[in-house]
């Protein structure tokens, strides 16, 4: 147990939580795009998250080790375009319906807000952390 | 009066250092997951570590001992971290952190008083 490795899994979390934001962005941002470089309207994008368990010497022998937090995969999400009637758009298909991303904003936003939240519990947690650790040099004073 | 002494003392308040930073770590960790599908709060226990290091003579087997945490609600994704939960957990930590820090420093004090010959 030691207090770098607290600090190493709350430093994990800001990583992923900031993957998350990212992609949340990226979705947002490609709402309308109606063609990507495969010639297919942009998919939604999602970040899997897994445990990671912080290596150090304490983990190797057996006692507590913190646990971290890693991005797997930022996977496509295989859910239908959405079809919008717009005869005029150049990707209209036939009867005149063009695939739009299946991007949803209110629920980008809502997975952004959990993102920045967790991001903030985090730096909170890395903020109490550093002023325990701080504590302890005193000791040698 | 059983007499204490100076480096029992020490020790213990050592080990309460361990204790809390162990609680702290596993704050953290459940902090970090907080969105990870699947991952269930964790707890550190002492009492039953206690028990046996009262039981068994000696400093050693101050192992802190994780396990999930009970009662706690599981959300749909499989995750059941509570944010207030653990921040609470993770101050209260470094509140006890803090009082042992504060008394093993007192102690270290009193040393270092003899050996200056109360200079």
């Amino acid at each position: 147990m030691s207090l770098f490795a607290a600090l190493g899994a709350s430093a994990s979390a800001l990583d992923a939580e900031r993957s998350r934001l990212e992609v949340a962005v990226s979705n947002i941002a490609n709402a309308e795009s109606t063609r990507g470089p495969d010639g297919q309207p942009y998919r939604r994008r999602d970040v899997l998250l897994a445990p990671n368990s912080i290596e150090s010497f304490d983990a190797a022998l057996g006692n507590v080790g913190a646990v971290g937090v890693k991005v797997v995969n930022i996977v496509e999400d295989q859910s239908s375009f959405r079809k919008r009637y717009e005869p005029s758009h150049p990707d209209a298909d036939g009867e005149g319906f063009v695939s739009m991303p299946n991007v949803d904003v209110p629920e980008e936003m809502v997975d952004m807000v959990g993102a920045a939240r967790a991001y903030q519990a985090n730096i909170a947690a890395i903020n109490v952390i550093r002023d325990t650790f701080a504590r302890s040099l005193e000791l040698g004073k | 009066m059983n007499s204490i002494s100076d480096s029992a003392i020490i020790a213990a308040l050592g080990r309460q250092l361990n204790r809390t930073v162990a609680r702290q770590q596993v704050a953290a960790s459940n902090l970090a997951n907080i969105d990870t599908p699947g991952y269930r709060a964790q707890d550190v226990r002492f009492a039953e570590t206690l028990d046996a290091t009262l039981q068994t003579t000696g400093v050693g087997g101050d192992v802190p001992i994780v396990t999930e945490t009970s009662g706690a609600a599981v959300r749909r994704d499989g995750n059941s971290v509570q944010v207030d939960r653990e921040m609470l957990n993770l101050t209260r930590a470094a509140g006890d952190f803090s009082a042992a820090q504060t008394a093993l420093a007192a102690k270290f004090r009193l040393v270092r008083y003899a050996i200056n010959e109360g200079r």
